[in-house]
């Protein structure tokens, strides 16, 4: 198909300003047009800046208005960082030149060169990280500010550390400018989508048996880290949750579930469902290029692609976005990729984390059980 | 934020025409709207009026589409892309296929308007340009404009151009801001004060074929000032006469009566009475506010200045720098309904600050 119906995954400027955004200490000035900036400040809630370029300064050149922004901006701030758009990257000026008095961070990234990950991981690394000042403690990746799990993924992962003695690092991206200057040598991440590859990865804490391997991989690395805790924790988790869901599975059929995500969280929805609910994967649709080991993903990122998904499969659940829910006509929805809009969400909800395990399968059982109980008695 | 203006009148801060168009395109629900550039700048668009159609209660799905320009198509030029995907859209046979350009396909020379008039299926081409091409408020009239002449020729009798009696159209709804459901609603009651009805919403909630109705109504509501050239339009090609704006605030409610009965040559005493004695009873309502110290969010010099102060100063509200902060919502409340909602948030806040 040559064109993309309703478009459902936003590109990689808004990628490259939502890592940026994500450390205090750091001006993000989105080089382009009010239309460019609207949209990732509407997401992020954040103070973002722009030069706002108009026609005429994309005919005699932006230079002007890019210092007149940076230089004040710089006033107040630590850092500039400059996103390109997609206009002056075809215009082609050389921003670092022009703005070569100034400590700037500059990264390109134009809507048309990719994807929302492509321009965070692309941010990510050209930000000014010092390696090796942190041996003590583990660097947390993954966060990003448009998911509505943001907030309380970071802290199921810097509790889990905490259990586990071990001091949480660099956040990437929730954390301020300076702790840039002392990153870990070591890396955990809750989203594998959002590997930017600063440190060695120990692992991931998105899912029980990837916090298992995590937990045993920091041991190794740190050794009075304490493992009991968490280990314990683990199989009080999954006991709560095979709990509830043998409940379930005692009065209805396992669902059959379609999946619309980022890989990683695509992966996670469908293992976790087929462990404890035995439940029917009848598709699973990834936003980005899903990673190697989700094998029964593939990539849609059209609307009308994903509508006709769910009609074809007719799945009792659908997991995705507000505009999955849209398409999902009578089956049951559980929100599980941004955005989510049309509800108040106004607690810090993990998807990672032991707790993120739980939550999950709450929102599943629940919005199984109330999809079983809308269904007319025969 | 910097907002430095150049010494030219353009607005840094006036959105994307895209936007503007969209809010227009998508408000006729069998169309499909292609966007030529990077599937980003359609989604962008997509992704805020399907979150404004939550907000409205609505699950319906504009149909946008994104040619899907890539860093190929941006180096070895677009128009192929473009072709292909009008062919594509035009085998599902939609209602009528838009086509609107943005800052990219602009800048790379790609010609949006030759490639729309060769697909061999009738296309209408919106000029927009992203914000190469103005800002939300042009993009918005430019389609307006532009979907108006899809409608068929006026009909013109020997007593002149055929019309419905009694029946006006509503032009350039905000479909994009959160009353404009209500909104609607109050404005089809001040006009059934004059027993007048709506011909049509345009662009709201409309098919292709409903546009051919436009010409037929006996008058033309804009929403608000803004939108006279496309009032100055319609008048020109339909002969029809416009008010220039949704009614504001308690006089500006009664003028807005006063006005269509004008145009229209009826007699608005009888409706005019009506309003005047639901004002008093809102008023009346709103009673245990009188004496109230209060200050408003908005400088004297500000359009909407005086419809605060003529509501205000009814309330019977005292005005001192020490009185609690009132928000006026933007947009400005329509008519007397959203005078009354805008009373109770005032009410609410007041209430909130004593207690």
């Amino acid at each position: 198909m040559p064109g993309c119906l309703n478009p459902v995954w936003p590109c990689a400027l808004t990628g490259a300003v939502t890592a940026l955004s994500g450390f205090s200490g750091i001006a993000v000035v989105i080089h382009g047009s009010s239309g460019c900036y609207f949209y990732p400040a509407t997401l992020l809630h954040h103070d973002l800046h722009s030069t706002f370029l108009v026609e005429q300064e994309v005919i005699f050149g932006t230079s002007e208005r890019l210092v007149e922004v940076v230089k004040n901006l710089s006033r107040t701030y630590k850092k500039v960082a400059v996103v390109n758009s997609c206009v002056p990257s075809i215009l082609g000026e050389d921003v670092r030149d022009i703005l070569s008095e100034y400590h700037i961070i500059f990264v390109d990234s134009p809507g048309f060169v990719g994807d929302f990950e492509s321009g965070y991981l692309g941010a990510v690394r050209d930000l000014p990280v010092c390696m090796g000042h942190g041996k003590d403690c583990v660097n947390i990746e993954g966060i990003n500010l448009i998911d509505p799990f943001a907030r309380g993924n970071q802290r199921e992962a810097e509790r889990l550390l905490h259990l586990m003695g071990v001091s949480a690092g660099t956040i990437f991206c929730h954390d301020s400018l300076e702790s840039l200057s002392s990153t870990a040598d070591f890396t955990v991440t809750i989203n594998p989508d959002l590997s930017a590859g600063y440190g060695h990865g120990l692992g991931s804490f998105l899912g029980l048996p990837s916090i298992r391997k995590t937990v045993s991989a920091l041991a190794d690395v740190f050794c009075s880290a304490e493992t009991a805790g968490i280990e314990n924790e683990i199989q009080v988790v999954e006991e709560r949750i095979t709990k509830a869901a043998d409940k379930y599975l005692k009065r209805f059929d396992p669902p059959s579930v379609a999946i619309f995500s980022t890989g990683s969280y695509a992966g996670f929805a469908s293992a976790t469902l087929q462990q404890y609910l035995d439940a029917d994967i009848v598709f699973c649709g990834s936003r980005n290029e899903p990673l190697p080991s989700c094998t029964n993903a593939v990539k849609v990122t059209s609307l009308a692609e994903i509508g006709a998904a769910i009609r074809e499969h007719a799945p009792d659940l659908v997991l995705g976005s507000t505009f999955e829910r849209s398409v999902a006509g009578t089956a049951a929805f559980v929100g599980l990729t941004p955005p989510v809009r049309g509800e108040f969400r106004l607690s810090s909800k993990p998807l990672a984390g032991t707790e993120g395990e739980l939550s999950f399968m709450e929102d599943v059982l629940n919005a199984c059980m109330d999809h079983q109980q809308r269904k007319p008695v025969q | 934020m910097n907002l430095n203006p150049l010494p030219l009148s353009t607005s840094r801060t006036g959105g994307c025409t895209l936007t503007g168009a969209l809010a227009v395109t998508t408000g006729i629900k069998d169309s499909v709207t292609i966007i030529h550039g990077p599937p980003g700048c359609a989604h962008h668009n997509f992704s805020l009026i399907h979150a404004t159609l939550l907000d409205n209660d609505c699950m319906g799905i504009p149909n946008v589409m994104s040619s899907g320009m890539s860093e190929h198509d941006v180096i070895f030029g677009g128009e192929e892309a473009l072709c292909k995907v009008i062919r594509q859209v035009a085998s599902e046979d939609p209602g009528i296929i838009f086509v609107l350009s943005t800052c990219i396909s602009e800048m790379i020379g790609d010609d949006v308007m030759a490639v729309s008039k060769d697909a061999e299926v009738q296309v209408c081409m919106v000029p927009t340009g992203g914000f190469l091409g103005g800002d939300f408020e042009k993009g918005f009239s430019q389609a307006l404009i532009a979907v108006s002449n899809l409608a068929l020729p006026v009909i013109t009798t020997p007593g002149g151009v055929l019309k419905n009696p009694g029946s006006v159209n509503l032009i350039g709804e905000k479909n994009l801001e959160y009353e404009v459901k209500q909104n609607f609603i109050e404005v089809k009651r001040l006009l059934s004060l004059l027993n007048l009805t709506i011909n049509l919403r345009f662009a709201h909630d409309i098919t292709r074929n409903d546009i051919n109705q436009l010409p037929f109504a006996s008058l033309n509501i804009l929403r608000e000032p803004a939108l006279s050239g496309v009032g100055d339009h319609l008048q020109s090609i339909s002969g029809t006469p416009y008010v220039s704006s949704f009614p504001l605030g308690i006089s500006g409610t009664l003028s807005f009566i006063r006005d269509v009965a004008d145009r229209l040559g009826l007699a608005p005493d009888e409706a005019l009475d009506s309003e005047i004695k639901n004002h008093a009873e809102i008023f009346e309502g709103f009673s245990d506010l009188v004496g109230t110290l209060v200050r408003f969010n908005i400088p004297p010099e500000h359009q909407e200045y005086p419809l605060i102060m003529e509501i205000s100063n009814k309330i019977g509200f005292r005005e001192s720098s020490c009185g609690t902060v009132l928000t006026v919502p933007y947009p400005f409340p329509v008519g007397t309904s959203g005078m009354k909602r805008m009373l109770h948030l005032w009410r609410r806040t007041l209430t909130c600050r004593a207690a």
